[in-house]
């Protein structure tokens, strides 16, 4: 839906190349829940990288100052209640498509994720593009990789992803760190799953015929805050997620 | 099979509660706190003993088709399974108002987000 704002609030620069030619307008998704103590951090670093990016913090019902940390130095996007970072990073997505942005990179808030890797995503599209582009910690394995009882459900979700659907290999279907082109945001705007969303996004995405491809990344460890998937819970995450992959290869794409 | 009739008291007090219990169904559908569907799924609470206890003969016959002793038994059958199908739609329900909360808070936020790119693209010049 086109709000009919010619400059949003994210839009404050002219995305203009020196030699005339528009460049990309790239969006970062940044979902953040309780990150007032890496928000700031991260917003700086992103700054640092000299890009013409344009941010967008979705404060996904934060209880702390997430959201008035986030406001210094970019424009805010506050859910009234918490969504889980599938509706935090669908809202994003649809800000995107209606302001007619070409790219979407979602980042977490957390600070796990390097603002100079979103380049490295970039130039991947470039050399081979694909709907989505994602930043694997586990082609290089460089960096910070998790536990180990998570790689080792991840891979079951690797191999559920790869042998079910076709349109790219897949390493890394937990990362949330990704681009999305315009078919994959126009695609994601109208359904994204609010349940366990990175995995199951991609099952969606792959079912409806999009491509993916993955690019190595160093991920670090997050910074402030602990995962919310732990402990018991990640056998729990596992089951779930191969069940809902297997819906996904069974029912027409949403 | 026994053939044993329900007590004229029986009859009375499950006749009774059957009425007064969906007349507060009814009133409070024609006050727009329940749907028509609801009324009937919660009715069949009422109805369906009501018509065990005021057709026995009925009960009876149903209770012999399907091989059961007892006819309570396979009234209580029937009630679960009117329970279940109110849980079905119940959940379907649930979910649909879930991805609606979620898209109009999404909404909420969003048109938050540009009034106030307005404001500051108007405080601008």
């Amino acid at each position: 839906m086109d709000m009919g704002l010619d400059s949003g609030a994210a839009s404050n620069s002219t995305d203009a190349c020196h030699d005339g030619a528009a460049a990309p307008r790239i969006l970062l998704v940044i979902p953040c829940f309780n990150e007032e103590a890496s928000i700031g951090n991260l917003l700086g670093e992103i700054a640092a990288t000299g890009r013409r990016y344009h941010t967008l913090v979705v404060d996904d019902g934060s209880s702390d100052a997430t959201s008035a940390v986030a406001a210094c130095r970019s424009p805010v996007a506050r859910l009234a209640h918490n969504l889980g970072i599938g509706g935090a990073v669908q809202t994003g997505i649809k800000y995107a498509a209606r302001q007619d942005f070409d790219f979407c990179i979602q980042i977490d808030g957390d600070g796990q994720h390097d603002p100079r890797a979103i380049e490295t995503l970039l130039n991947a599209y470039r050399k081979d593009p694909a709907n989505i582009t994602i930043g694997s910690r586990f082609i290089d394995n460089a960096g910070f990789c998790s536990t180990r009882m998570r790689r080792a459900g991840i891979k079951l979700i690797v191999l559920a992803l790869n042998s079910l659907f076709s349109g790219g290999r897949i390493t890394d279907p937990t990362s949330g760190m990704r681009l999305l082109d315009r078919s994959a945001i126009a695609f994601f705007a109208k359904a994204y799953p609010a349940d366990f969303p990175e995995p199951i996004s991609l099952a969606w995405a792959m079912r409806a015929g999009l491509t993916v491809n993955e690019v190595p990344v160093e991920m670090r460890a997050r910074e402030t805050g602990v995962s919310s998937i732990d402990g018991l819970k990640s056998a729990s995450y596992m089951i779930r997620v191969l069940g809902y992959i297997l819906l996904a290869r069974l029912v027409r794409s949403p | 099979m026994t053939n044993v009739l329900p007590s004229t008291e029986t009859v009375i007090v499950i006749s009774v509660f059957a009425l007064i219990y969906m007349l507060m169904l009814l009133k409070k559908t024609l006050r727009g706190r329940l749907d028509l569907y609801d009324f009937l799924m919660l009715s069949m609470v009422a109805i369906i003993p009501a018509a065990f206890a005021l057709f026995p003969s009925i009960a009876y016959l149903v209770s012999h088709l399907t091989g059961v002793v007892f006819p309570f038994v396979v009234m209580f059958g029937a009630l679960f399974l009117v329970v279940f199908a109110f849980m079905h739609n119940m959940t379907a329900r649930l979910h649909r108002l879930e991805r609606q909360n979620c898209a109009l808070i999404q909404e909420q936020s969003l048109l938050a987000l540009e009034l106030q790119a307005k404001k500051s693209g108007r405080s601008d010049g």
